[in-house]
């Protein structure tokens, strides 16, 4: 099983998911593993971190730290890991597109980097009972960047569509609410209740 | 409490207005009634401007709005959704999405109703 949340800043996505890798990890009994994919630069990255590993403690998961190359974070995973979680999409592809070994401009192409992840991933989830993918919604904000952010912007985008159509099921957090955009087999919005009409209130 | 979240010019607050079943209301914003200031059913709009002037002000918006639902749970909030760009490079800005969303949580956990709306429509999510 495969499972892929994405959120905005702030949106519940992260505790989500780790919820989602503990109840399928759980059916499977075996090794639960966070693939960290976020680089600490300063005190605010520190903090994020610690915030994270707060969240996650007693629950169960071994850490692997992988910045770049995270099919390479198998390679210390035992037998059949019951279940991986990899957070964040975000924090990975800009690790892979600014890692200082592109030519030119300094910044890989959006084809190479997201076609990269995507095999990367596949690798992860060939070893893993299930997978859970956190990634961001980075792409509602109107602003428009210079050239490398959006290419960067194009990269994500890219990523979390493959990654979608990979999936079995893509939820969105919204507000720290999980909201269904695809179910296995099943393309589109739905199941939590969507509404087509205005709602009374009282 | 009702929540009602979504983008920037989606109709929230028409969405909100067209469907309430109340006679007397009144529309706040970008601010919170205070005590005894108000009379009729609270509307909050713009509930994201009203964190953001209380961040630069140096309060504490999450205790403010516990407090101030602990005295007026029967109400409409309504917020913009902010936290899906580009991590802002300014720390402010990204202290201001960080929280204004760690809120929203909160709110939603609390909130009897989430709805979410685009294009004008809402879609209850809770």
């Amino acid at each position: 099983m495969m499972v892929l949340v994405i959120g905005g800043s702030g949106s519940g996505k992260s505790d989500f998911a780790e919820g989602e890798a503990c109840l399928l990890g759980g059916e499977h009994g075996g090794q639960k593993y966070y693939v960290a994919a976020m680089r600490v630069f300063d005190e605010e990255g520190r903090q994020k971190v610690g915030r994270h590993q707060r969240m996650r403690a007693g629950k169960g998961f071994v850490t692997v730290e992988q910045f770049t190359d995270v099919g390479r974070a198998a390679e210390g995973m035992g037998e059949e890991p019951a279940a991986v979680l990899l957070e964040c999409m975000s924090n990975l592809v800009a690790n892979e597109m600014f890692d200082g070994t592109a030519a030119g401009n300094g910044w890989k192409r959006a084809e190479e980097a997201a076609g990269k992840i995507v095999r990367d991933v596949e690798a992860l989830r060939g070893r893993a009972a299930h997978l859970v993918v956190v990634s961001s919604n980075v792409f509602e904000d109107g602003i428009v960047y210079e050239e490398s952010v959006t290419e960067y912007v194009r990269a994500l985008g890219q990523v979390n569509r493959v990654l979608a159509s990979m999936a079995d099921k893509v939820v969105e957090v919204v507000a720290g609410i999980p909201v269904t955009v695809k179910e296995s087999g099943e393309d589109g919005r739905g199941g939590m209740g969507c509404r087509k009409k205005r709602a009374a209130w009282k | 409490m009702r929540l009602v979240i979504g983008g920037y010019g989606q109709g929230k607050l028409e969405f909100v207005l067209g469907g309430l079943d109340v006679s007397e209301y009144g529309v706040w914003d970008g601010e919170l009634p205070g005590d005894g200031k108000w009379s009729g059913f609270p509307v909050v709009n713009h509930f994201h401007r009203w964190v953001r002037g209380r961040l630069m002000d140096g309060g504490c918006p999450e205790a403010e709005i516990r407090a101030f639902l602990d005295r007026c749970e029967d109400c409409v909030i309504i917020c913009d959704e902010i936290g899906s760009g580009i991590v802002p490079g300014d720390g402010f800005e990204r202290e201001y999405r960080e929280r204004t969303g760690r809120i929203l949580i909160e709110l939603a956990a609390r909130a009897e109703r989430v709805e979410r709306v685009i294009c004008g429509i809402g879609q209850r999510i809770k």
